[in-house]
């Protein structure tokens, strides 16, 4: 990991394209800001990751052996008419 | 194209079929082409093929389907990098995790699979609102679910 100290407003440049400047420092948080490309997606980490977890565990489901789709539906419909 | 998947054998699906993950699926980046398979119009589940990765297929349901007042802001960096010109052309699709023992089936709501029906370009979001779970248990769901939408069988 590439670590550099910088002062309130100012920036790194990561690229060409991707710019992050440091806003404000209160206490324990830090205000960044950041300007990327639109490609670029940037999100809070532990979001990042707890949908990046969530679909890797939605890919585990082969269906074969567990059941189709249909059967799936069917016993949430019996569940839902409280059969 | 063509590939030979783990769930479905060959199959093959005309170019105008696929979707192009302009930005992957979290987790999945490499892989950006998908195609929809709907086994029975009835049954709003339905799978989202890798035309890419034979043995990656998600389980996926339009979220209206099973919330009715679902309606997330898309922001415009994401309606402009998906090229959207019209709101009607915008399908949203969410990745839904079944899991056995015990048997859950949750749809994730917070992270959306949006799709602009004109140019077949998708993108999976992430919406800003927390409001929204990644983990929406279906099977609590009080309204009985409608069928699939006109939207998704042309997908």
């Amino acid at each position: 990991m590439l670590i550099l100290t910088r002062k309130l407003g100012e920036s790194i440049q990561i690229g060409d394209e991707i710019r992050i400047t440091f806003l404000e420092i209160k206490g324990k948080q830090v205000r960044i800001g950041i300007e990327a490309p639109k490609a670029v997606t940037v999100h809070r980490e532990e979001v990042y990751r707890m949908i990046k977890e969530q679909n890797q565990q939605a890919a585990c489901f082969v269906g074969v052996d567990q059941g189709n789709l249909a059967d799936i539906w069917d016993t949430l419909a019996k569940g839902r008419n409280g059969i | 194209m063509k590939i030979d998947t783990t769930r479905f054998g060959m199959i093959e699906a005309d170019d105008s079929r696929v979707i192009t993950m302009k930005s992957g699926i979290f987790g999945f980046d490499n892989l950006r082409r998908y195609i929809v398979l709907i086994q029975d119009p009835k049954n709003p589940l339905c799978w989202l093929q890798s035309m890419e990765d034979g043995a990656l297929a998600f389980v996926v349901i339009e979220p209206c389907v099973i919330k009715p007042d679902y309606h997330p802001e898309i922001n415009k960096a994401y309606q402009t990098f998906l090229e959207i010109s019209r709101e009607e052309d915008i399908a949203l699709l969410s990745i839904v995790t079944i899991r056995h023992q015990p048997f859950s089936v949750t749809a994730n709501l917070r992270a959306p699979l949006v799709i602009n029906m004109d140019n077949r370009l998708g993108s999976q979001i992430i919406l800003e609102d927390e409001q929204y779970p990644v983990r929406y248990d279906i099977s609590s769901v009080n309204a009985d679910p409608q069928t699939i939408t006109a939207k998704a069988a042309s997908l």
